[in-house]
């Protein structure tokens, strides 16, 4: 009997430990496994191929940084990042502020509070390609605006023109996005203590400064949230510059992910594309970190 | 409502200043303009599917058609077959919703409830891909589904479904609130983990689950660019069928009949928001949590 005793002991326990997390890890693993395969592979496949040379029929070839070197040497990838960037930037001048203006306005609606919310948010639920279509007939020279310019005794206006363009995808998109930020800064402000509101008011504070010394700071981890995230999310767009304009005219409406997406498939070469998306990688995750890190200040304060 | 309501930024006393009724005055007509502008696509897009193409050109152009034509719809559906693209996308839909539920659901039950050796560090595995913009390695994605010969297969969408760790996220705190007692008297009353799993935290997470289903719907629905590049021609999901046939650069086809097409593509997404509703804004703040 006391040998039996002694038996799981000198086997430390794998046996045991198996059965102590048996369901643990049987829950788990199909997932662990989908991860690894699904996105941790790509993740640091993307990271590979950017030094090799990448070829279905004749097999990759290790090239070392010529993949770099190519991607930094085409005048192109200079336009696209510039363009991204002053995407990223206008983006955040014309529509970032939009929402939180519409948020402390809709707030303070007395009547149709509930209807302003939906119809805000119907925009979000159209699904890009069908976005794109509507607005490309709105965009056209025979569409509805300038029919209405028209109408005015405006001259028409090109959307598509080399300065224009942009701003034509900017207000499109800032169109879309904007409903469902101001349902988010709206459940933000219905948070905001009302009796500082009271309290302000009794000491003489007017309207504006109710909004600039209590609104506003009391949302502002929320604010640098989703600015972090809107940055995050326009430094990667190319869907509605690919439908719209095709990156042109004359490349000003260039992004760096459309860039890197000809590379690919319309160029077929992987190597670059790869490189470029590794650039983007590390830039990216550094500016992920920023943000949780700009969160975490924001809720202190 | 309105018997309940709290003062908000501004109080009845604000209103006896001229200044402040000018400006509320004015913000009231901005939102009921943005509120317009709102509506007027879809407004414009229905109506536009029921004009002759002549009245596209004629300038400017009326807002209403002067007979409904719904001969176009007849047109479109004879041009574009969108009932078998519909039918891939929900095919993609379901795949996706049973994979991504089913693995997600099992992990982040594991993760909550369970013993697991170094949760820290598994917990870490999956939720620091958060963190990875899907931009950087969707060319790396599309070799690696190339690799596995999953192109052009449903399983290219609905296994890597499964990989969602913004899901594993929303579900693990849903399992988190889930109170550890009723496990244990579960437990000791006999039942399988899997039991437990399947009888008290999937029913107790109705809600959260009800908000993925409508989330991954949004998302199936919305993407067209990376189905268009997994799927070859007679698998395309609508979307991405619209943009390879009907939206592409240089298309010639009327405007009729694409805003037949786009207002048969509208349909789903609009009746499902208006039965949803409240789990789609009420999902949207819980997205805001993700940041």
């Amino acid at each position: 009997m006391e040998l039996q005793l002694g038996t799981p002991i000198a086997k430390p326990g794998l046996r045991r430990k198996t059965r102590w997390y048996f369901w643990g890890l049987l829950f788990l693993i199909p997932e662990i496994l989908i991860f690894f395969l699904f996105l941790w592979v790509p993740i640091f496949k993307g990271i590979v191929y950017s030094f090799y040379s990448v070829d279905f029929v004749s097999g990759n070839v290790f090239v070392g940084w010529k993949n770099f070197a190519d991607v930094l040497s085409n005048p192109d990838y200079y336009t696209a990042v510039k363009n991204t960037l002053v995407y990223m930037g206008l983006a955040v001048l014309i529509g970032f502020w939009m929402p939180i203006a519409m948020a402390i306005a809709v707030s303070e609606l007395k009547w149709f509070q509930g209807s302003a919310r939906v119809i805000g948010y119907l925009p979000s639920i159209i699904p890009a390609i069908v976005l794109y279509a509507m607005w490309k007939w709105f965009y056209d020279p025979i569409g509805p605006i300038n029919s209405f310019l028209n109408f005015l005794g405006l001259p028409s206006f090109d959307f598509y023109s080399r300065e224009h363009a942009v701003l034509s995808l900017i207000i499109l998109e800032t169109w879309q996005n904007f409903g469902s930020a101001t349902l988010i800064y709206i459940a933000a402000l219905t948070a905001v203590p009302k009796d500082l509101y009271e309290a302000s008011e009794l000491d003489g504070a007017g309207v504006w400064a109710r909004i600039r010394y209590i609104t506003l700071p009391s949302i502002k981890g929320l604010i640098l949230v989703l600015l972090g995230l809107q940055l995050i999310a326009t430094s990667q767009s190319f869907q509605s510059q690919l439908t719209m304009t095709n990156g042109g005219p004359d490349n000003a409406t260039l992004t760096y992910l459309l860039l890197t997406t000809r590379e690919a498939f319309n160029n077929f070469n992987f190597g670059n594309a790869s490189a470029m998306g590794s650039i983007m990688f590390v830039v990216l995750v550094v500016c992920s970190v920023v943000t949780i890190k700009l969160r975490r200040g924001g809720d202190g304060g | 409502m309105k018997n309940t309501r709290e003062r908000a930024i501004m109080s009845r006393y604000d209103f006896r200043k001229t200044s402040v009724k000018l400006v509320y005055g004015l913000m009231v007509i901005c939102i009921a303009l943005i509120s317009l502008s709102m509506l007027y696509p879809f407004v414009n897009t229905f109506l536009g599917s029921l004009k002759t193409t002549k009245e596209f050109f004629t300038f400017p152009t009326p807002f209403f058609p002067s007979n409904w034509l719904w001969e176009n719809y007849k047109e479109s559906l004879t041009l574009f077959n969108i009932t078998k693209y519909f039918k891939n996308t929900l095919f993609i839909f379901f795949g996706n919703t049973v994979f991504s539920l089913t693995f997600i659901g099992l992990a982040a039950y594991s993760l909550s409830h369970l013993r697991v050796p170094m949760k820290k560090w598994i917990t870490l595995y999956f939720l620091s891909t958060l963190l990875i913009p899907a931009a950087s390695y969707l060319i790396p994605n599309y070799l690696n589904l190339k690799g596995f010969g999953l192109l052009n297969t449903y399983w290219a969408f609905w296994l890597p479904a499964g990989a969602n760790a913004f899901f594993l996220l929303l579900l693990k705190n849903f399992f988190d609130g889930i109170h550890k007692e009723l496990f244990e008297s579960a437990r000791i009353d006999g039942a399988s983990e899997l039991r437990c799993f399947l009888g008290i935290a999937i029913p107790l997470s109705a809600p959260i689950l009800v908000t993925l289903v409508l989330l991954g719907f949004s998302t199936t629905w919305n993407d067209f660019y990376w189905s268009y590049l997994v799927m070859k021609e007679d698998k395309l999901p609508l979307a991405a069928a619209i943009y390879s046939k009907i939206i592409y650069p240089g298309s010639t086809i009327n405007w009729n009949i694409r805003f037949a097409i786009l207002t048969m593509t509208l349909i789903p997404p609009v009746v499902l928001f208006l039965f949803f509703q409240r789990f789609i804004i009420g999902g949207l703040s819980v997205g805001a949590v993700k940041g």
